[in-house]
């Protein structure tokens, strides 16, 4: 009995001096945490790094304890904060001597480089994230346009109006690109994986305040409508920032950043991300904008879904890599503006032509530029072809990207129009001749 | 030195652990070498009990073999020492004459106050015995003794005995004892009468659809309830007293030709070797007979429904029903059965499927989720969505305690709530809850004392633990839950995932008389994985579970819905016609 007693004794005494070796030291109460929700990296003095963190108030966002609900005032919900630092976290540990709770990157949503950086090469900073335990993969990377200090400038001017919550926000606007394709999935876990792919090549979100500060001020002329040979800009011809819009929102998340390895490259606007999207295989659904292929300035809109994977090809024809790039869409009719009886099975063809025609277009000219401007396998095409190489080196001395540059692009698009929406016909509007004159 | 070597031997090294089962349940086939090995342990028990018998040999015992006196004024001088006459203020011992045989006889009667039929006692046994006994009677050949019996006594239940103790047994048990002087016997005469509840609703086990009946405290009304149900001949009820001073009358229920007979046996020994003075309650005869009494799970089911004590019978199961209680206990017991609810066999079995994930859905949330909170508030903050982080950081802001002590505080409260609901019934438990949660939730709100997530929580955990419908599983949820809570605050996730682990291995390891706790998920048997969390229709249940080694494995036919074969039958038949 004594024996057994004895026993017990030493287990629990074990168990117990086993708790104070354990991890109950990195027991953190919530409330003893400051959570970033973004955090902004721009080219500081010389060689150091300027580090922006948006740090949320949780009084402000919840409404604090007694309930108060939103009624806070003008108060910011968030509290911003900018320093510079030769490293990511030396400066974190720089902040904690002014902000009074430690800091926890477990909850940034958005991680914002400015575009001089990421033309510098952001590779440092990118493997310095992936290595601290803290940092999600699920935080999107984002790449502020223009010269100076644009990501601190972004961050400071992310004001929603519609969430009290700035990482709702983010969340949000960058989950977006389901029903608009105007972004793309960047996060930093894929930034990562393709930054150290043979093939793919990483993206990123582009980001920008607004131009416009006032709508007299609204010009059109940042669009890329003329590169593109239109006479007028759709939706999508235009990058974050010079969106023809004013009003309480400054920010814009618009078209996205090319990378080659770690260093920007380029960027596509809307219109060509959504492309990217499609060739990806993640465009969900969004309107886009057809010109009418029988009424001349009239537009013909559509939603338009991605029905089916994409099938990538690639085949070796000599040195020169041949692409192939087969999509399948389907689509809702929207709207006509001439009215044209597009939805009866006669007509219906020359509308599915003249959308593929239109998606296909807009596709090589993308891929074309990824291959001949960029020099980016950014959709990675050249994961089809590494099955063809019997060992890792023999596929590493292929030397992929260099043959990426000479390669042939073939795009097939399939557009099947579904359904006319709630209308069969449209019914033209019945006045007098003159008024219609 | 060499202790401390040895100890960490103990601790590190694999040993083949002391075989620990006393009892395990047997095939039918061995069943034979299970018995001979339980008659040997009885001898010793019987044996252990001959030894301490003769150690303290006290009065109680002695009467025991004492034999009735011829004289009368022996017999009543005897029953005055023992039942402490005149100091014993409720035994009524009553002095009369019998005329016999044209002979007058000097008799007496002895009994309880209150515990005896006054009505039976005067019409059946004393008017006979005095004015009656003048009567004409044909046959005047016979002994007295025979004569008394058979033409004077006219009660119906009535025992002649000579041994003094079966006497005062009965007497002790409300019955009531005749000695007539020239008679070296006694006439022990069941008279119960004592004052009862009815046969009222379960209180504990209320259901909408099923019977409303529950077991009462009078044992003969229990057992008869049960036997009401069954309406089988092949159900026994064999009786058994428990409490070596107390003799408090146990019936063991079971069904003769479906209950395997070693697990009979075995809770015939385990009665029988109880060594206690008195027993008031199947609730310490619980704890007298379940296998593992450091284990947090009750191992015996206590209900006091007795149309689950006859389901549960039918199954293969051993029932004890004890005098003086108004629940039964049925045992083996596995984890399943104290997950379900009287009424899951009466509802439809689509009704039923949803209830048992709202329960599965309490059990989760009364034993883990004030742990879970622990963990992810104190070590993974990046599991929660950043809005919900943000609202449990806000509501916090101003709390000025850690959350384990804040959860502990509420927790407490919340015990207390409960304990005072109980002890105060009537109309004051309603008051107390008012009081209790919205005043002191509320008030603590405000204080900023917890913080309102909190409350919330606890409240869920409170109302999760009340839809257990075992009042001790959740007893013991509610006590694991601190546990839970402990664990969390030292090692998050890892701790919970640890306790989960150990009181895992714990239940596996565990067996109710003979079978293992976890069966059949524990131990696979053969049975209907899913079938033990929902509930499959009636008619798919063909056999009794496999892990109690039954005499009969089925309980229905294949096929017990026949009519609809009949049905179909007839629809072929005329079909067939029609084709003719």
């Amino acid at each position: 009995m004594k024996n057994k007693i004895r026993k017990f004794c030493i287990l629990l005494s074990i168990f117990i001096i086993c708790q104070f070796t354990s991890g109950c030291y990195d027991s953190r109460e919530i409330d003893e945490l400051a959570y970033p929700i973004a955090i902004g990296f721009d080219k500081g003095e010389g060689k150091f790094l300027r580090m922006s963190l948006q740090i949320a108030v949780p009084t402000k966002v919840a409404g604090g304890g007694e309930g108060g609900g939103g009624g806070e005032g003008g108060q910011s919900s968030v509290s911003i904060t900018t320093l510079e630092t030769p490293t990511i976290y030396s400066g974190l540990n720089m902040i904690n001597t002014y902000v009074s709770k430690q800091i926890n990157l477990s909850h940034v949503k958005a991680i914002v480089f400015s575009e001089e950086l990421a033309r510098e090469g952001i590779e440092k900073y990118i493997n310095a994230l992936m290595r601290g335990r803290e940092f999600r993969g699920t935080a999107y990377v984002l790449v502020a346009k223009g010269s100076g200090n644009t990501a601190e400038k972004f961050i400071r001017e992310v004001k929603p109006e519609l969430e009290s919550n700035p990482a709702k926000y983010y969340e949000m606007v960058l989950n977006a690109y389901g029903y608009t394709g105007f972004t793309a999935e960047a996060k930093l876990i894929s930034f990562y994986r393709n930054m150290t792919s043979y093939t793919t090549q990483p993206v990123a979100v582009l980001a920008n305040v607004s131009e416009f500060e006032d709508s007299d001020d609204i010009t059109l002329e940042y669009s890329t409508y003329k590169q593109k040979g239109r006479d007028y800009p759709l939706p999508g011809d235009y990058t974050a920032g010079n969106m023809p819009k004013v009003g309480n929102i400054k920010t814009e998340v618009m078209g996205m950043a090319v990378f080659d390895g770690a260093r920007m490259v380029g960027e596509l606007d809307g219109e060509e991300t959504s492309y990217y999207l499609m060739v990806e295989g993640k465009y969900g659904y969004s309107y886009v904008t057809i010109p009418d292929p029988q009424a001349k300035d009239m537009f013909v809109l559509l939603n338009l879904k991605q029905s089916r994977k994409p099938k990538k090809r690639v085949e070796m024809v000599g040195d020169k890599p041949q692409i192939y790039i087969d999509i399948k869409l389907e689509a809702d009719i929207l709207s006509i503006q001439s009215g044209i009886n597009y939805e009866s099975i006669e007509k219906i063809g020359i509308l599915e032509k003249a959308t593929e025609e239109f998606v296909k277009t807009g596709i090589e000219r993308m891929v074309k530029r990824t291959v001949e401007e960029f020099g980016s396998d950014t959709f990675g095409i050249g994961e089809s072809i590494k099955k063809k190489f019997l060992t890792w080196d023999q596929w590493v001395a292929f030397n992929w990207k260099e043959k990426y540059r000479h390669s042939n692009i073939n795009v097939n698009v399939d557009v099947k129009i579904r359904r006319p929406g709630q209308k069969i016909k449209t019914v033209p509007a019945h006045g007098s001749e003159k008024e219609e004159k | 030195m060499a202790d401390f070597k040895n100890i960490l031997k103990y601790l590190f090294l694999y040993h083949e652990p002391d075989i620990q089962e006393e009892f395990i349940l047997k095939e039918k086939e061995s069943e034979k070498a299970g018995k001979e090995k339980t008659s040997e342990r009885r001898k010793e028990i019987s044996e252990d009990k001959q030894k301490t018998d003769n150690k303290s040999k006290t009065s109680k015992e002695s009467h025991e073999s004492k034999l009735i006196s011829k004289n009368l004024t022996d017999n009543i001088e005897y029953l005055k020492k023992v039942y402490s006459i005149p100091t014993n203020g409720d035994i009524v011992l009553r002095e009369f004459e019998i005329v016999a045989k044209d002979k007058t006889i000097p008799a007496c009667i002895i009994f309880y106050d209150g515990m005896t039929d006054r009505t039976i006692i005067d019409l059946a046994i004393l008017q006979p015995l005095m004015l009656l006994s003048n009567l004409e009677v044909k046959d005047k050949g016979k002994e007295l003794l025979e004569y008394i019996s058979k033409h004077l006594l006219v009660h119906n239940q009535i025992q002649i005995t000579q041994n003094m103790g079966k006497v005062i047994e009965d007497i002790n048990y409300g019955g009531c004892g005749v000695f007539i002087d020239g008679i070296d016997a006694a006439f022990a005469c069941d008279v119960k009468g004592w004052e009862h509840r009815g046969v009222d609703k379960p209180e504990t086990e209320s259901v909408v659809r099923g019977p409303q009946e529950g077991f009462t405290e009078t044992l003969r009304t229990n057992t008869a309830l049960v036997r009401k149900i069954l309406k089988d001949e092949e159900l026994v009820v064999e009786d058994v007293s428990v409490g070596k001073r107390s003799k408090t009358p146990c019936s063991i229920l079971y069904i003769k030709d479906i209950v395997n007979d070693s697990l009979v046996e075995e809770v015939r020994r385990r009665l029988k070797g109880i060594k206690v003075d008195y027993i008031f309650d199947t609730g310490d005869l619980e704890q007298y007979l379940e296998d593992n009494p450091f284990m947090t799970t009750p191992q015996i089911i206590a209900t006091e429904r007795p149309d689950r004590v006859a389901n549960a019978l039918t199954e293969g199961k051993v029932a004890v029903v004890m005098s003086g209680s108004p629940f039964a206990l049925v045992m083996p017991t596995t984890n399943i059965d104290l997950l379900q609810s009287a009424e899951d066999t009466y509802l439809r079995f689509p009704y039923v499927n949803l209830i048992r994930i709202v329960r599965m859905v309490a059990i989760f949330v009364s034993l883990l989720l004030p742990g879970l909170y622990v963990a992810i508030t104190n070590f993974h903050h990046e599991m929660i969505p950043t809005d919900l982080l943000l609202a449990i950081e806000a509501s916090r802001e101003k709390v000025p305690f850690p959350s384990v002590v804040e959860i502990l505080i509420m927790e407490f409260a919340f015990e207390l709530i409960v304990e005072a609901g109980i002890r105060r019934p009537g109309q004051l438990g309603p008051t107390l809850g008012i009081i209790g949660a919205l005043i002191l939730g509320q008030a603590a709100v405000a204080a900023n004392i917890v913080s309102p997530i909190l409350i919330i929580i606890v409240a869920v955990t409170g109302i999760g633990s009340f839809s257990i419908p075992n009042f001790g599983l959740g007893l013991s949820f509610r006590l694991l839950r601190f546990i839970f809570i402990f664990l969390a605050s030292v090692a998050g996730f890892l701790g919970i995932s640890l306790g989960l682990f150990m009181y895992g291995i714990w239940s596996c390891s565990v067996k109710s008389f003979g079978v293992p706790f976890m069966a059949p998920t524990g131990p696979k048997t053969y049975s209907n994985f899913l079938e033990q969390f929902v509930r499959s229709p009636i008619w798919k249940k063909e056999k009794r579970p496999d892990y109690l080694n039954v005499k009969k494995v089925h309980k229905q036919a294949k096929i017990s819905r026949q009519w609809s074969q009949d049905n179909k039958k007839k629809d072929k038949q005329q079909k067939y016609e029609i084709q003719k």
